[in-house]
């Protein structure tokens, strides 16, 4: 009896813990117990999940657009102009580049360099070919777009949903790993325009945006896990993405608590978070990120 | 005069520059969220009447990132027996805003947020007491 009261208590007791733990208003972001899901559990992601993971990728305009917030001037430093789309002869390399290219194009338009987005889009052209969906491509329509440089929405629309319609219809047709191929191109080609704008042009803003990575990071995983085996390509483009990973494993994001604050302006609802998240990454963390994404990326880009 | 003419020529513009496109409605939906946006994706809900109006039918996920301002425009097809309305949740399932107010039953066809924790978002679309339509739910960030 006395037994049985003891284990109440502290039964009790460590449902009050748990409790308590549920209301503190900070909760933190960690990877999954588990590093990866076994590949036979990978190959079983559902049409469905695998495309809302392809969603939470975040779109490269999204990072220029930072960047223009920011007021870093334009480089054309960052963007992979040494690519050459005659010399991709697989379509891993094609898909990849694609992926590569479409982030640069996404960087050269939210800047307006849409003159000098001629050369990326004619390799666009050559590479959608290549994989045989360059009838997703409105090249002339967005050649015109670019050269007559009056309506940036509609360039952007164009650029962003060509991609889509790639993405869509690849993974449509049983190509699964070039659709999963290019959108790990946008990301890596993203996360290295903000690293390298971060090593020239430090700023707490841009900082916790590459630190806020960690939250898509195994979601890309995810996406490329089904195919790690697939060929000797892919195997090493996984295991660059677990090296990446590793170098975020410390990274601490946060999250305070707060209710949403909502007002109407001239007949408009605005809503503002007051809950936030907060990103706590040492300068160590920070520089060992950027030096694996740029040699991940120089390295796909020198294969190529 | 001048100054209609050339509004004249940038409205042209931009239907002709939409005009590849496949479907009308997320043109004018992209086109409708206004000229301090950039546009980031849509979404295309297509429901039938539900058999009881409740949970929001069309689901779907994207990432949204701090010290971004976020613009959700809705756009309804004509025929729709209902209006496209959005509700966001956290990743904890905390509902962060809705363009459809149940106390008062009013509805806004575009939502600011300003985003102020990075994380993946659920977008929840439906159609006003669960009614059949069809509409575009366009994400832009403003500028």
């Amino acid at each position: 009896m006395k037994g049985t009261a003891f284990l109440l208590i502290v039964l009790i007791a460590l449902t009050c813990l748990t409790c308590r733990n549920k209301s503190n208003s900070d909760s933190q972001f960690v990877f999954p117990e588990e590093d990866t899901i076994p590949l036979d559990e990978a190959e079983k992601l559902s049409t469905e999940a695998i495309e809302e993971i392809a969603k939470n990728i975040s779109s490269p305009v999204e990072i220029a657009n930072l960047l223009q917030t920011l007021a870093v001037p334009f480089s054309p430093e960052y963007l992979a102009s040494s690519v050459d789309p005659n010399r991709q002869t697989t379509s891993f390399d094609k898909a990849f580049t694609l992926g590569i290219l479409g982030a640069d194009l996404g960087y050269l338009n939210m800047y307006e360099k849409t003159g000098s987005s001629i050369d990326i889009l004619s390799s666009i052209r050559k590479l959608a070919e290549g994989i045989k969906v360059g009838q997703f491509f409105d090249f002339e329509t967005i050649k015109r777009l670019s050269l007559s440089k009056s309506n940036l929405d509609s360039l952007l629309f164009m650029s962003i949903d060509s991609y889509t319609q790639i993405d869509k219809y690849l993974r449509d047709n049983d190509r699964g790993q070039l659709s999963a191929l290019m959108i790990i191109g946008v990301w890596i080609e993203g996360q290295y325009l903000a690293t390298q704008v971060m090593t020239e042009y430090p700023d707490p803003v841009l900082r916790d945006r590459i630190g806020e990575q960690k939250i898509i990071l195994n979601d890309l995983i995810l996406l490329a896990n089904p195919y790690c085996n697939r060929d000797p390509e892919f195997g090493e483009l996984c295991r660059d993405l677990q090296e990446i990973k590793q170098k975020y494993r410390d990274v601490k994001i946060t999250y305070t608590l707060g209710e949403p604050v909502s007002r109407e302006v001239d007949g408009a609802l605005i809503v503002e978070q007051t809950e936030t998240s907060v990103v706590e990454m040492t300068d160590e963390q920070l520089k060992e990120i950027i030096e694996i994404t740029e040699s991940v990326r120089n390295k796909l880009i020198a294969n190529n | 005069m001048k100054k209609y003419l050339i509004t004249l020529l940038l409205l042209t513009a931009g239907i002709f520059a939409f005009g590849q496109s496949t479907d009308p409605l997320v043109t004018q939906c992209v086109m409708n969220a206004g000229p301090n946006t950039k546009y980031l994706k849509d979404f295309r809900v297509q429901l039938g009447k539900a058999a009881a109006p409740g949970e929001f039918r069309y689901k779907t996920q994207m990432s949204l990132w701090k010290n971004t301002r976020y613009k959700f425009s809705l756009c309804t097809a004509e025929g729709s027996q209902g209006e496209l309305i959005l509700t966001i949740k956290n990743d904890a399932n905390q509902v962060v805003l809705s363009s459809y107010d149940s106390n008062t039953g009013k509805t806004y066809k575009s939502v600011e947020l300003v985003c102020n924790r990075s994380g993946i978002y659920q977008l929840n679309y439906d159609f006003k007491d669960g009614l059949q339509g069809s509409g575009v739910g366009v994400v832009s960030m403003v500028k």
